[in-house]
């Protein structure tokens, strides 16, 4: 009788043992190493084990026997032996865990947090059984690119089909993408900073930084299950060394997002595709033979748009599912008090004035023209630019004294048109209202103001960390009525809750004035948005409204056209600067309304070509 | 999982691992880890080789998990510690996909990896001279991993008996259904082995395999199709450019290139099983089987 279960599981008698020549790694380690990690077969399907057998002529049989392994060892040693409920337990989880099926998505069931829109999930499926995981996503600005790349990301992470993960973006997106992989994908990506961030299993990384020495030949050794590149249409010239690159690296799964995949030329879209398929539109040659009639022209259309879509998809807002509830814009005109009036006026001369004198310093006559616009908001923000240039001057200087003289003017001003005009309209809507300005002290102006009056109002600006942000936001939405906010840039606001928008004043930026809109109405927003933009009479302000409003309707501006038009306007200087050029070139405000309609005009053609070549 | 399988998930976790639970309620529990559960799921590596290190008593974390699913429409960001009598608690969201559960899940996978065990013989079977004969069984769990582009798993739980050599394809649902201890029951006597453990398991393999051959390979058949396709279409852009490229040098740069798009698509689309092993255990069963 032997009953010692131990002594007769260890003797294993060595002639059976070469003969099963498959185990070799466990045996030739001593006992008394520590364990080597379970040689895993690697997310990219390539197994550590060397291939057995074939299953089948198509298929090689791979095996991991690690644990077994294991259990000869602990054999040998005599223990020690695991639990029977944990070693159920693991059986449980891989139980939950298992894919069972090709073809149902898997990574919903892992995300409760987030319900995706029905075009994103459609788009995640079409790219992961159709494209097979190379795609380009070409959807309009605000329709989500970002979501559909993470569902499609996560699904491959889910089912083990992807482990190493390089994501390329403009510098500005890298903290932005990692926030939003993590918050609503549980996708732990990491922003590259060093040199040893690129071990890490999912990188986020400027494609700036990664195409420079050394990070560059690092990653060209490198093999990414997956490829993910953010405003992919910068990559639609071949002859530059960013499109050379991502043609270098070795990638699996890829995907390309950008909005616009045509701006001058078929041929950019052409390269695009090459990058992700070659010989998707054929060969060079064929490709201009077959459906290029001019540079923006196609031919043979229906077979063009059958090849583009099996690798690219584009939805689009008027495609029916994706209605935007409508905005509704007043203008709502104001007078200056006498008071307010007079300031303006002096600092109006003022600025007059030390532009002749500065002609040429272009940065110190923009800040000229700051001081300009701050005085349309409150004195609060035009008091400390004028205190802080006034340190700046000798104190015996005559531009001293002209300074303080304004400076005097602000005292005599007792009330805020403006602030009392929103506050009618606040007491008005009696609903969430959001108030933008573009200066922190008229932030903290109306803060006040609306506390005296009795209204809570909460803050939100940019220097915020992010956990007082979000705090800001919940308080919006619990408690107060109104959030003064001086930042509308950045993810993670989301005000689809509110649809009462004040701009206390404008942005001269078209771009920050879509942005402060897109905060609210935004996919999910329910009810229309009703916006109001406060306008002084006989003030720059009043220029600058009616170039955005009256003259190019930018606010019932398709969202993403802006984007698209300001590329073509700002070529060579940005819209900011070409109004702050008018407005201290322009001898009187007739010449200066006329030089702003031709503004205008050139804007409106540009539009008029944007959507002339719309890829249909 | 649903909300309620995985509370009952992490409790038994909890209880496994000998961690103290302070309180619990509906669907929640506020828990003292284990130092074994410490190490596997509060990432402090440091923190434990010090204490490994120096001998110091260790102090280990204190957590509240809520099992509510998350809503929807709460932002996800975590909610702030309580502290409670000194003690800072963390608080968790736990839930399928969170990574807290993943944690778990991947502690189990390590913590119940080898086992050894013996069926409870039941109550006066036996008498005190009889004793009873149990045989050895390997049992092993499978994972079955179908990939191409796409991928789907199986799992198979079977048995092979040391004595014998046969096969019980149902094993798994066997053991379930008995009550099993760590311990060599009394009045017991182990049957000798006919079979090395390697041989077991290289027998259990072939019927696995025997399994898989037999099952529907239409998947990969699909899979090259499209390996093929891709292949085609990389050629009839690569092999004219070749041709016609005006220096060695280039037609050298297209080939690489050519050459590495080629790789890319096998690595793509090649289909393949790997069968690979979740746990395994020796198993003292009795009979003579």
């Amino acid at each position: 009788m032997r009953n010692d279960p131990m002594q007769q599981l260890a003797q294993t008698d060595a002639p059976e043992l070469s003969a099963e020549a498959d185990f070799t790694t466990a045996t030739t380690l001593p006992a008394s190493e520590p364990l080597p990690p379970a040689p895993e077969p690697d997310a990219a399907g390539k197994p550590a084990v060397p291939p057995a057998r074939k299953l089948h002529p198509l298929v090689e049989l791979y095996i991991d026997r690690s644990p077994f392994e294991e259990l000869e060892r602990r054999i040998e040693r005599n223990g020690p032996w695991d639990d029977w409920s944990l070693y159920l337990m693991a059986l449980e989880a891989e139980e939950a865990l298992k894919i069972s099926d090709f073809h149902e998505l898997q990574c919903l069931r892992l995300l409760p947090h987030l319900t995706p829109l029905p075009h994103q999930l459609e788009t995640a499926r079409r790219v992961l059984y159709e494209m097979r995981g190379r795609a380009i996503l070409a959807d309009e600005v605000g329709l989500g690119k970002t979501i559909e790349a993470g569902l499609v990301l996560k699904e491959y992470l889910v089912r083990g089909l992807v482990k190493r993960v390089l994501i390329l973006v403009p510098a500005s997106l890298v903290l932005q993408w990692v926030r939003e992989l993590s918050g609503k994908f549980g996708i732990p990506a990491v922003a590259q900073k060093k040199a040893h961030t690129w071990s890490s299993d999912i990188v986020v990384a400027s494609m700036d930084t990664a195409k420079r020495e050394p990070h560059r030949s690092f990653l060209l050794d490198g093999e990414y299950d997956m490829l993910i590149i953010d405003e992919a249409h910068k990559l639609k010239n071949k002859k530059t060394g960013n499109y050379q690159f991502v043609g270098d690296l070795r990638k699996k799964y890829c995907l390309l997002l950008t909005a616009t995949p045509v701006q001058n030329d078929l041929s950019e879209l052409y390269n695009l595709i090459t990058l992700l398929k070659p010989g998707q539109l054929g060969g060079e040659g064929d490709f201009a033979a077959n459906f290029v009639e001019g540079r923006r022209v196609a031919k043979n259309e229906d077979r063009l748009q059958a090849a583009l879509g099996q690798v690219m998809i584009r939805n689009r807002r008027s495609d029916g599912s994706l209605e935007f509830t409508r905005r509704m814009v007043t203008n709502v005109p104001l007078r200056l008090s006498p008071e307010e009036q007079e300031l303006y006026d002096g600092v109006t001369a003022f600025v007059r004035e030390r532009a002749q004198a500065d002609r040429g310093d272009m940065a110190s006559m923009l800040s000229l023209v700051t001081l300009q616009r701050e005085v349309c908001s409150s004195r609060d923000a035009v008091f400390l630019t004028l205190i802080n240039l006034s340190k700046k001057v000798a104190p015996e200087s005559p531009l001293h004294a002209q300074i303080w003289e304004l400076v005097n003017r602000i005292r005599n001003i007792k009330a805020n048109t403006k602030a009392e005009k929103t506050m009618e309209i606040i007491e008005e809507i009696q609903d969430k209202v959001i108030v933008f300005t573009e200066y922190r002290a008229t932030q903290d102006y109306l803060i006040r103001f609306f506390k005296e009056r009795g209204l809570s109002a909460v803050p939100y600006r940019g220097g915020m960390n992010r956990g007082k942000k979000d705090w800001m936001m919940d308080l919006f939405r619990r408690r107060a009525q109104v959030m003064v906010a001086t930042e509308a840039g950045g993810e993670g606001i989301n005000l689809q809750f509110c649809h009462h928008i004040v701009n206390f004043d404008l942005p001269w930026n078209p771009m920050r004035v879509e942005q402060r809109i897109g905060r609210v109405h935004r996919l999910g927003q329910t009810e229309d948005v009703s916006i109001f933009n406060l306008c002084t009479a006989g003030t720059i302000e009043e220029h600058i409204v009616h170039l955005l409003h009256e003259k190019i309707n930018m606010f019932e501006m398709v969202i993403g056209e802006l984007g698209e038009i300001l590329e073509r306007v700002e070529k060579e200087e940005t819209l900011e600067r070409k109004l702050a050029k008018l407005v201290l070139e322009s001898a009187n405000a007739g010449e200066l309304r006329e030089r702003i309609d031709n503004l205008g005009d050139s804007m409106l053609e540009a539009r008029r070509q944007v959507e002339r070549e719309k890829p249909q | 999982m649903n909300a309620k399988q995985v509370q009952k998930f992490v409790l038994a976790y909890l209880q496994s691992t000998g961690s103290r639970i302070i309180e619990k309620g509906p669907a929640h529990v506020t828990v003292k880890l284990s130092p074994e559960a410490d190490r596997a799921l509060t990432n402090r590596p440091y923190y434990w080789s010090f204490v490994d290190r120096t001998g110091a008593e260790p102090e280990t974390m204190t957590f509240r998990w809520n099992f509510e699913p998350p809503d929807p429409s709460s932002s996800p960001a975590a909610p702030p510690p309580i502290v409670a009598n000194g003690a800072r608690i963390i608080q968790d969201d736990v839930y399928f996909g969170s990574r807290r559960l993943g944690q778990i899940f991947e502690s189990v996978g390590q913590a119940g990896k080898c086992v050894m065990l013996f069926e409870e013989p039941p109550k006066g079977s036996a008498g005190p001279l009889g004793s009873q004969p149990y045989t050895a069984w390997l049992g092993v769990n499978f994972k079955a991993t179908y990939e191409c582009d796409m991928k789907r798993e199986e799992l198979y739980g079977m048995g092979i008996s040391l004595a014998t050599g046969v096969i019980d394809e149902q094993f798994l649902q066997r053991l379930k259904d008995i009550r099993l201890t760590p311990r060599l029951p009394s009045n017991v006597h182990l049957l000798r082995n006919g079979l090395s453990l390697r041989r077991a398991m290289t027998q259990l393999e072939h019927a696995v395999e025997r399994k898989l051959k037999s099952a529907d390979f239409g998947w990969a058949e699909e899979a090259d199709e499209r390996r093929r396709d891709e292949l085609a279409r990389v050629e009839q852009y690569y092999e004219p450019m070749i041709e016609r490229a005006a220096t060695a040098e280039q037609a050298e740069a297209l080939k690489a290139r050519y050459g590495r798009r080629r790789e890319e698509i096998d690595w793509q689309y090649r289909p393949r099983v790997t069968l690979s092993v979740i746990n395994c255990g020796i198993f003292h069963l009795p009979g003579i089987d």
